[in-house]
């Protein structure tokens, strides 16, 4: 069950800072594709918990 | 530049013509279905979100919001992220009950017609500019591409050979299995859609860019100063959209339908939550390109994918866009027509006019889905012609966006608040869809702004008419559910299903009995509402699903079959009018007899779902399992009965002591189980005091003798109902009666060793007196005499020292014998006893033992052996019966066999031959120790018996072969060699 307390203080944590994924746009100093770095780090992070809760349900 | 309008159309037909192909090749089986339900196919058909407003409308809103455009795709990415704690709990109810969309769903929750009817119209209406927004896209593609006035009727035609792909791959039979073939379709679709856009983006970055340094180099120069004059959404305006497409991302018809209905299992659902956000990802990536490519040329360019293809001037650029644009569309047009047929047809066309029971019901229900399909798919056509072209993409998916969120607060009422009843959610959906109408989708209509609703105006005059509009009408929605639902009463049925929908249900279901006694009677009623053929198909459907016969009687499984027919016929024809139908047709039963939990469904259930226990919930099913187990091992037979007197556990060993599966019993009641069994639970619930025992009952032809035992359960938090335990005490009163068989036989043995010892002393004096006969003459013959007479008081001696040492528990009474024995001597001498007796005179008896087999042992004592084993075998021959004796050696052991081709050894004593008092000779014929003292002698011998019966190649008789070690002239010998021998 922590797994899951985990994606759900990940997702609504992520809702509250999500407005920070728009500042990388017209600024100049920040690489374009950091929004899409951050969202992949997520995915990643996703499927390590989801092999986790697989391990855990065994 | 331009392309020709008839090749466009060619092109788009083509594509939908490889689609068809796609299908065909699905339905043959030409492709394997390791690969049709592979999860990661499920995955892509969830890509069916990303529609034509991923490919046209997520470039255009980065225009005008700059990252802004995410929102679109991390709102469902969060959706599916919380997949554990949100989707997986709304794929267990939808399953369980077959429920196929989300009208569906709150008509189960809310047990109301008004609100899946009401989320059914809502969802006409929000799906509408969605709809609009596909064949807008298609429309205005054409028109770019060709620059033709006629770009509506291709959009047409295109629509017309989707709507007839969505009515062949999806509309074929009923609604409720799983369509392959449509999700391998959709799946192509979206592969399709993100080549095109990963294409699309490749171009922009290596082609109108060089390359990634260009890019950065242009966005740190000119294209600093077009970045800066792009508006930004306001955080608050951004976590809106962010909530608007979270709750879209599930709550929209079509994606419902894939996420829920067709998805294959929990772990393919759960699988989606990290596959489906790396494919919007995917998806994502190449807009920012395509728009800074688009704005790095010229700043007039359409602000679509197609900005691409204006820039470079090759045609196949344009296709590229064209194709992705039409794989996004079409996927989602179709899915959009399938999902919202079925809703029509459950929610307003058949509870407007119920079905009738005829005979092609399934062929009308589904010629009747083939016209909804195609009528969605015209409606949002027409809607595209009249509202669409006046307003952007933006405008209509956001319309369409808010709509669906009003379902939101319902939604996560049922998952989670099991006090929100229909009159706060119809309330609550009234209350928000009024003012989603007149904030959004009136205007879009009408294309007119109505006067601001009270409240808007909290927010800033700034902020765009989506923004205000969605949180007022959510904040109406919530406000009234929450009001209504603690203010109004909530209905016994809806208490129930929302103990079904809660995630942390407890669900009670009652032992009801049916108004229907067997599975067959369940067919004859259901025919009065769907018809003889329907009936049957859904009653023979169901009893396959459950794995039970027509002939079923049990009230357990009958309950079960109900709840199946009413599932599955809820994915037919909607849960509303699938409860009418059974609650009509199949009705419980309300008598007088008492009402209890259904405990046999509730450990069912709890076994299915064992896997996603967790925690406190997990370590109780535990225990319950090891409790379960106890009684399930208990080396005693158990029963368990209700107050209703259905059965509630039948225990493995009284499967295997009355030969009745446990399986097979459960769920019915006492007076069906076969005899003996009603009568014999019967008596011992009746019975005052328990235990009754030694009742005596014959099981699968043989007598057995069993202890009855009862407890009522009792007590406050007791369930009601009663245990049994069932004791075999069948082995117990055999062996009693032994015990007295045995009693009486050693008392004669004591009798017998008193007699022998009163015997000793007349014998030593008869044995003294031939001694001193032998010193007082010199008479031949007297002498002999004296001899003989020493050698019978000698062998009488034994016999009584034998007789003393059984007596005595079996211990030797003798020194290990050690003399030399001749076999053949020994053979001759106890044929010479034998043939004494009268009855052995029409036996033949064969000695065909050698003189130079010589054991070591007693030979007076192994002659008794060999008498009683003759004797045993002149019993067992009828007369002209043969005996024959053999020997023969064997490395240091000689084997002395005595064969007859008598009657043969009963079975059922073999294992207990040499048992003292085992006989099978009539009483008073034998007393069971001849072989219990043979074995104790050859023991004493250091050998061994041998029982073949019938001997190996013989049809009968028995063969006894006794081992004994040979002698050796080693041996020491304390006694002289006995003569005899």
């Amino acid at each position: 069950m922590y797994v899951y307390r985990i994606m759900l203080f990940l997702v609504f944590g992520g809702y509250l800072l999500s407005p920070l994924f728009m500042d990388g746009w017209g600024d100049p100093t920040a690489a374009w594709y950091r929004p899409f770095a951050i969202w992949g780090g997520l995915i990643a992070l996703t499927l390590w918990l989801e092999q986790k809760r697989k391990l855990d349900e065994r | 530049m331009n392309v020709e309008l008839v090749g466009v159309a060619l092109l788009g037909l083509g594509y939908l013509g490889i689609l068809f192909g796609c299908g065909m090749a699905v339905e043959r089986g030409w492709v394997p279905v390791r690969v049709t339900r592979h999860p990661m196919v499920y995955t892509l058909a969830l890509g069916v979100y990303a529609s034509a407003w991923a490919v046209y409308g997520s470039v255009e809103m980065a225009g005008k919001a700059g990252f802004g455009y995410l929102a679109y795709y991390l709102g469902a990415a969060g959706a599916f992220l919380l997949a554990p704690v949100l989707l997986v709990p709304i794929q267990r109810i939808t399953r369980t009950y077959q429920l196929s969309s989300l009208a569906d769903l709150f008509a189960f929750r809310y047990r109301s017609r008004w609100a899946g009817t009401l989320v059914t119209l809502l969802s006409l209406l929000a799906v509408l500019p969605l709809l609009g927004i596909q064949v807008q896209t298609l429309s205005d593609a054409v028109t770019l591409l060709t620059g033709s006035r006629y770009s509506s009727a291709v959009a047409l035609l295109f629509c017309a050979v989707i709507a007839a792909c969505a009515v062949v791959f999806g509309a074929r039979h009923s609604h409720r299995h799983r369509h392959d073939t449509l999700l391998t379709v959709i799946a192509f679709e979206s592969v399709i859609k993100l080549l095109a856009m990963l294409g699309l983006g490749a171009i922009a970055l290596w082609w109108v860019f060089d390359g990634p340094q260009d890019l950065q180099r242009w966005l740190e120069g000119p294209g600093a100063a077009i970045q800066a004059t792009t508006p930004q959404l306001e955080a608050p305006q951004w976590r809106t959209l962010l909530l608007l497409f979270f709750a879209a991302a599930f709550m929209m018809p079509h994606l419902f339908q894939i996420t829920f209905a067709e998805s294959l299992s929990r772990h393919t659902l759960l699988q989606a939550s990290w596959s489906l956000p790396l494919f919007l990802l995917l998806m994502a990536l190449p807009v920012p390109l395509i728009l800074w490519a688009a704005q790095s040329t010229n700043d007039s360019l359409p602000l679509t994918a197609y900005a691409a293809y204006v820039m470079t001037e090759h045609w196949w650029v344009g296709v590229l866009a064209f194709i992705g644009g039409l794989a996004a569309a079409s996927g989602t047009m179709m899915m959009i027509a399938l999902a919202l047929s079925g809703m029509v047809l459950n929610h307003l066309v058949l509870v407007a006019r119920p079905p009738e029971a005829r005979s092609d019901l399934y062929g009308w229900l589904l010629w009747l889905r083939r016209a909804l399909v195609v009528g969605v798919i015209i409606g949002g056509w027409l809607f595209a012609e009249s509202v669409g072209r006046y307003h952007s993409l933006t405008s209509l998916g956001l319309a369409a966006f808010v709509g669906m969120a009003q379902c939101l607060p319902g939604m996560l009422a049922l998952l989670y608040w099991p006090g929100a009843n229909r009159k706060g959610t119809v309330a609550g959906l009234l209350g928000g869809i009024g003012v989603w109408l007149w904030g959004l989708w009136l205007p879009l209509l009408l294309n007119i702004e109505l006067p601001a609703l009270p409240f808007t105006t909290l927010t800033n005059a700034s902020d765009p008419a989506w923004y205000s509009t969605t949180l007022l009408s959510l904040a109406v929605n919530i406000v009234l559910l929450i009001v209504v639902s603690l203010f109004t009463r909530i209905s016994e049925g809806e208490r129930s299903a929302a103990e079904a929908c809660s995630v942390d249900a407890v669900i009670r279901s009652k032992r009801l009995p049916l108004e229907a006694a067997t599975a067959g009677d369940f067919t004859a009623h259901l025919a009065q509402a769907l018809g003889e053929e329907a009936a049957g198909r859904e009653v023979e459907r169901a009893l396959k699903a459950l794995n039970l016969t027509p002939q079923e009687r049990r009230p357990y499984a009958l309950r079960r079959l109900r709840d199946r027919i009413q599932a599955n016929l809820s994915g037919l024809m909607g849960p509303s009018v699938a409860r009418d139908i059974v609650d009509r047709y199949l009705p419980y039963r309300h008598d007088d007899a008492p009402v209890t939990d259904d405990i046999h469904f509730v450990e069912s259930r709890l076994e299915a779902y064992r896997s996603r226990l967790t925690g406190l919930a997990r370590e109780l099913d535990g225990l319950r399992r090891h409790h379960r187990q106890t009684l399930a091992y208990l080396p005693v037979g158990l029963c368990v009965l209700g107050d209703d007197d259905e059965l509630l556990m039948w225990n493995q060993a009284l499967s295997q002591l009355s030969g009745i599966s446990g399986d097979s019993v459960i769920g019915s009641r006492r007076d069906s189980l076969p005899p003996p069994w009603p009568n014999l639970l019967s008596s011992v619930l009746n019975a005052s005091q328990t235990p009754l025992y030694k009742q005596a009952v014959t099981l699968h032809g043989k007598d057995y003798f069993l202890t009855l035992h009862k407890a009522v359960l009792s007590g406050h938090d007791s369930r009601g109902g009663s245990v049994i335990l069932v004791e075999d005490h069948t082995e117990m009163k055999w062996l009693e009666e032994e015990l007295v068989h045995a009693a009486r036989l050693a008392s004669i043995g004591q009798l017998a060793a008193g007699v022998a010892h009163e015997i000793g002393n007349p014998i030593t004096g008869i044995s003294s007196l031939a001694q001193n006969l032998r010193y007082d003459t010199d008479d031949p013959a007297l002498l002999e005499t004296a001899d003989h007479i020493q050698q019978l008081t000698q062998r009488v001696t034994k016999i009584v020292n034998s007789l003393v040492g059984f007596a005595h528990g079996g211990r030797p009474a003798l020194p290990l014998p050690t003399a030399p024995a001749a076999l053949k001597t020994i053979s001759d001498d106890a044929l010479h006893l034998i043939h004494l007796a009268r009855s052995s005179e029409d036996i033949v008896f064969i000695n065909t033992c050698s003189d130079d087999i010589v054991v070591r042992g007693d030979a007076q004592r192994l002659t008794q052996v060999m008498v009683n084993l003759l004797s045993n075998a002149k019993d067992a021959c009828r007369p002209q019966g043969t005996v024959q004796i053999t020997a023969g050696t064997q490395a240091s052991h000689a084997w002395w066999r005595v064969t007859d081709d008598g009657h043969g050894i009963d079975p059922s004593v073999k294992h207990r031959l040499f048992e003292p008092f085992t006989t099978t000779k009539p009483a008073g014929e034998g007393t069971g120790l001849g072989l219990s003292l043979a074995y104790q002698i050859i023991n004493e011998h250091q050998g061994k018996i041998e029982v073949a019966s019938p001997p190996p190649g013989k049809p009968r008789g028995t063969a006894i072969t006794l081992w004994l070690p040979l002698y050796q002239q080693d041996d020491h010998s304390p006694h002289a060699p006995d003569t005899d021998c």
